[in-house]
């Protein structure tokens, strides 16, 4: 049949096409009188898979965790291409993200091998395993310069109990995503595919499969678009580039250099760099904060994402060449990027600052109270004091005073310039770390109820409510004194697995929600059972919408929960790290890798768990865990407490910990 | 080779000429979608409460006004309705079911329809992936009263059993199904239909299906030549449902580990590798030459994943057979057998001590 066609291709593919033609050939033969162009194509789709499906491999996993995260990774066979001869097989890093016991790869043609993790790409989230197997068939790979939006694109998987490989077909719906590394097709890419190879008509390589997000970093990151149009493929030709440093062993890191830039638009805004990370390669190049960056690598950069896509491809132990602007001078440095970068560790002054009422203008930062201890106590700053100015900087306000702080580094003197009275007075304090404890005794702020009450005060109490747009409900608790001349600490109740707890949390925080000045808020997830990913815009949403109807402190936003609620809480954190300044966790450990410390968006974790907790060991490691990403981490052990909601004297000290989360 | 070819070439030859009928030929896609939608209607029944939808799909088998539908929730009412492609409203009653192919035959009632409808015989065919589909049916409810039921367009993702023994689905259909690359199985798109481009009828869309191994939804559709048989059966009223097997979920075990002489690790996760911890002396692990830290990948062909999964294997084996393993040791795969006792273990203390048929089926 079409014997035109078959002298078009190598030899090599002969006997496969056949055993293609012998499964399918019923139904080609019996569609032969529709022929025109689409059935040709779906022919050539069959044969380009053909072609390539002799080197898709099935991976089965045994062992491991059920789920990272509160993502279930999945016990179900994944996909691998092979790449030599000689038993190297590339596949997404998402299949291994269960840290399975065992890999097992079995081949086209039955055999079954044990593989070995040789070493992971952590920047385009590929793996590569070892077999001891020769003689594999290898793809040929698809030219890098060829890919044109538009062109067809087979998604091939090997999941399904079946001879032949499942496929989808769709195009290459753009070019050069996720900062230049994966291009991107509307065939269908899920777990059933995730690893396999995304093929060209003519039975070439394109890429592999991953699943990414341009917002997340991390192995399950874009999980949550799978089949749904979007989905993304690691160039093989860069895959290719990378693999003798891969087969070395080492795992290959995204490249960094220490910088963050001034925000602004990224479309619009030149790339001036705001802050230069301690011990970097940025740092010691002696590149400086309002640098502008002109060029990388000859690449002349005028927009801030020109950074970012400059910077996309590059692995760390690479040198890079980055000419920037000083004033009038050009300053050329040549960088070796790495990997890892010292974690920024936040400072500590320790005062508390007052917080101002509506309406109510004073300039620089009043002090409410000072910290016993802390470097603002020794320095003798007092309360009533109001700090004007540090070191040369004024300090009109509290983020301004935060962020002047946030500048400087553990142990740095700083000349704090207090008005007393009146008086001018200039103190000078070490900065130091931000303690790992809770003061037993902290004042709260009180506040009054509005005397006369306003006529458009919204609900205060407790209730129940659907959250509009979304197919959701939540209850809040709201002080009936509510004031909305001051600003509120939020405290969203993330609840565990089929239980939501509502009344339990109701009377124990209600108390004090009322002394500290805090809104407690509870949402509910759609299913009782637990909370899916796919949830996290609800609660964004939800934290949206109180921060329209009341006076919120952004300051002071903590997401609080227990057992296995954590896990939900943990990713939201991590998730909208903008909205969250705190998680309060008990009985349960974090699961996740966390994520890098950012000086300008201040995370910290409040951690409890009973000492006859299954989970206590592991509670502790979590807490070592984010201490070494120097995240400000308070542990409390509740000494013969198994696993069970924390009790009253550990929530007094969560509710002083959210009391002091704006504290400088 | 080539006269494997030659072979084939007849035959396709002669499939082309025997099988295929003048009414399907030369269709264009335009021309199948308009014929597929003549012969799918809308079936609106029980449901409206807490996410469970009221409608669903239904294709046309007999002129007379036989409907194939999926078996679900929407079917158990009284006042069971279907809409016809032209918007005609019909009241239906349920002919029968097979709830294993999740295949319900609706009888509509009204005299002398003359609906066009497909020829279960000569309008159906089969496909491989790769082959370009069609799917139809009213999801979401969004095609209303003569409007016609939506179409989606994909390709035949992988034709294979859904419900593999490691349980990774919850589905009373087991065989093997068509797993489609577009996303058909939405709310209500079950019992509608999956075609070739060229017309010829595939299969019939499923219920939305969650694969509880890879934690994703499913696109899948029931091959007609699985619904082919029962279908006619239930309109000619010869139908007799077949019978379910006795679920085993709960059945006693049959075997432990122990029954070998395997002591596996202990078994503290929820996927706590099958380790084997120790091996009795003298007991048939070990004349097997099975050793401690060797990891159970696989028995009788069968990957288990965890400690758990292999206890339910062995629970299930037959009395008297061979018991086959596969365990790594260190960096190889290496086979063993065992002979399974002839007498099944009784059952476990706090278990009923006699349990009809539980165990000895």
């Amino acid at each position: 049949m079409r014997p035109s066609r078959m002298r078009e291709r190598r030899t090599g593919w002969v006997p496969v096409w056949l055993a293609v033609c012998l499964v399918a050939g019923p139904a080609v033969a019996q569609d032969r009188p529709v022929a025109d162009l689409e059935t040709r194509e779906e022919q050539a789709f069959k044969e380009a898979s053909a072609v390539v499906a002799p080197a898709v491999v099935r991976i089965q996993t045994v062992g491991g965790l059920d789920r990272v995260g509160r993502v279930l990774t999945g016990t179900a066979a994944t996909t691998g291409v092979v790449v030599s001869p000689d038993g190297y097989v590339i596949s997404s890093a998402f299949n291994f993200v269960s840290r399975p016991a065992s890999v097992l790869v079995t081949l086209s043609d039955g055999r079954r091998f044990p593989a070995k993790i040789v070493a992971n790409d952590r920047a385009k989230m590929v793996t590569l395993l070892k077999i001891e197997a020769a003689g594999l068939a290898v793809p040929k790979m698809a030219p890098r310069d060829g890919f044109r939006v538009g062109q067809w694109a087979i998604a091939m998987g090997r999941t399904y109990e079946s001879p032949l490989p499942n496929l989808s077909v769709g195009i290459i719906s753009a070019l050069n995503r996720i900062w230049g590394r994966a291009l991107q097709t509307d065939a269908k890419i899920s777990p059933a595919n995730y690893g396999g190879p995304l093929v060209d008509i003519q039975g070439r390589v394109i890429g592999v499969l991953v699943p990414l997000s341009q917002r997340q970093a991390g192995r399950t990151a874009g999980v949550e678009w799978y089949d749904s149009g979007i989905g993304f493929a690691i160039p093989m030709a860069d895959i290719l580039a990378t693999l003798p440093r891969l087969k070395s062993g080492k795992d290959l890191l995204p490249g960094l250099m220490g910088i963050t830039l001034k925000a602004g638009d990224v479309y619009a805004s030149a790339a001036v760099i705001d802050r230069v990370r301690f011990n970097s390669p940025a740092e010691k190049s002696g590149l400086q904060p309002g640098d502008v960056i002109a060029s990388v690598d000859g690449q002349v950069i005028k927009r801030l994402v020109q950074v970012r896509h400059a910077l996309g491809n590059k692995y760390a132990g690479e040198t890079i060449t980055v000419l920037v602007k000083r004033g009038e001078k050009s300053v050329e440095q040549k960088i070796e990027l790495t990997g890892k970068l010292e974690p920024y560790t936040p400072t500590f002054l320790g005062l508390l600052p007052v917080r101002k009422k509506q309406g109510e203008v004073s300039k620089g930062v009043t002090v409410r109270g000072v910290l016993p201890e802390s470097p603002a106590s020794k320095a003798m700053i007092l309360p009533g004091d109001r700090v004007v100015q540090l070191d040369d900087k004024a300090v009109v306000d509290t983020a301004g005073l935060f962020d002047v702080i946030s500048r400087r580094r553990v142990g740095a003197e700083v000349k704090v310039h207090v008005d007393r009275g009146g008086a001018k007075r200039t103190l000078t304090a070490k900065l130091a770390v931000v303690p790992s404890q809770v003061p037993a005794v902290l004042e709260s702020d009180v506040i009054v109820a509005p005397d006369p009450k306003p006529a458009d005060l919204p609900k205060t109490g407790r209730f129940n409510q659907d959250l509009e747009g979304h197919d959701h409900s939540f209850w809040a608790y709201v002080p009936e004194t509510y004031n909305p001349a001051h600003g509120y600490g939020l405290v969203v109740w993330i609840h565990p697995g089929s239980d939501t707890m509502e009344a339990d949390i109701h009377d124990l925080w209600k108390p004090i929600c009322d002394e500290r000045g805090l809104i407690l808020v509870g949402p509910r997830a759609k299913n009782i059972a637990g909370w899916s990913l796919n949830e996290a815009g609800f609660i964004e949403a939800l934290v949206q919408e109180m921060q329209q109807k009341y006076r919120i402190d952004s300051r002071r936003v903590v997401l609080h929960s227990y057992s296995d609620g954590c896990r939900f809480s943990f990713h939201l954190a991590f998730k909208y790290r903008s909205l969250f300044r705190g998680v309060a966790a008990s009985s349960e450990p974090l699961r996740l890798a966390p994520p890098e410390n950012r000086p300008d968006l201040r995370l910290q974790f409040f951690l409890s768990c009973g000492d006859k907790d299954n989970l206590h060991r592991l509670v502790q490691r979590t807490r070592t865990r984010l201490a070494a990403m120097k995240f400000p981490v308070v542990l409390t052990t509740v000494p013969g407490e198994g696993h069970s909601y924390p009790p009253i004297p550990v929530l007094d000290a969560i509710a002083r910990w959210i009391d002091m989360l704006d504290r400088i | 080779m080539t006269a494997i070819r030659v072979l084939g070439m007849v035959f396709t030859l002669v499939a082309s000429i025997v099988v295929w009928p003048s009414s399907a030929v030369g269709q264009s896609v335009h021309s199948t979608i308009q014929r597929v939608q003549q012969r799918t209607v809308k079936v609106f029944g029980a449901g409206g409460i807490k996410r469970l939808h009221s409608y669903s799909t239904g294709f046309v088998v007999s002129s007379a006004g036989h409907v194939a539908t999926v078996w679900s929730h929407v079917l158990d009412t009284e006042e069971l309705t279907v809409v016809l492609a032209d918007g005609r409203k019909i009241r239906a009653k349920v002919l029968g079911a097979e709830p294993q192919l999740d295949l319900a035959v609706l009888e509509l009632n009204a005299e002398a329809l003359e609906l066009p409808a497909w020829d279960l015989e000569a309008d159906s065919s089969d496909a491989g992936p790769g082959t370009r589909v069609l799917g139809f049916s009213n999801m979401f409810r969004v095609a209303t009263g003569d409007e016609m039921v939506s179409v989606l367009h994909g390709v035949v993702a992988a034709k294979a059993p859904l419900a593999t023994r490691s349980g990774a689905f919850e589905t009373s259909y087991e065989g093997t199904a068509y797993i489609v690359d577009a996303v058909t199985n939405n709310p209500g798109a079950g019992g509608g239909v999956l075609t070739t481009r060229g017309g010829r009828l595939l299969g019939m869309i499923g219920k939305e299906l969650r694969n509880a191994a890879s934690n994703t939804w499913v696109n899948y559709a029931v091959p007609i030549s699985e619904l082919k048989q029962p279908i006619q059966q239930i309109i000619a009223g010869k139908y007799r449902a077949r019978q379910r097997g006795a679920d085993d979920k709960d059945a006693v075990p049959r075997f432990r580990p122990l029954e070998f002489g395997i002591v596996l690790v202990p078994d503290v996760l929820f996927r706590t590798p099958a380790f084997i911890d120790r091996v009795q002396p003298g007991s048939v692990a070990a004349t097997a030459g099975l050793q401690p830290d060797d990891l159970v990948l696989f028995v009788n062909g069968d990957l288990v994943q965890s400690c758990r999964v292999l206890k339910r294997r062995l629970g299930r084996l037959d009395a008297g057979g061979t018991l086959k393993l596969t365990v790594r040791r260190g960096d190889k795969l290496v086979p063993v057998e065992l002979p399974v006792p002839d007498k099944p273990l009784t059952p476990a203390p706090g278990q009923p001590k006699t349990k009809p048929s539980a165990g000895s089926k």
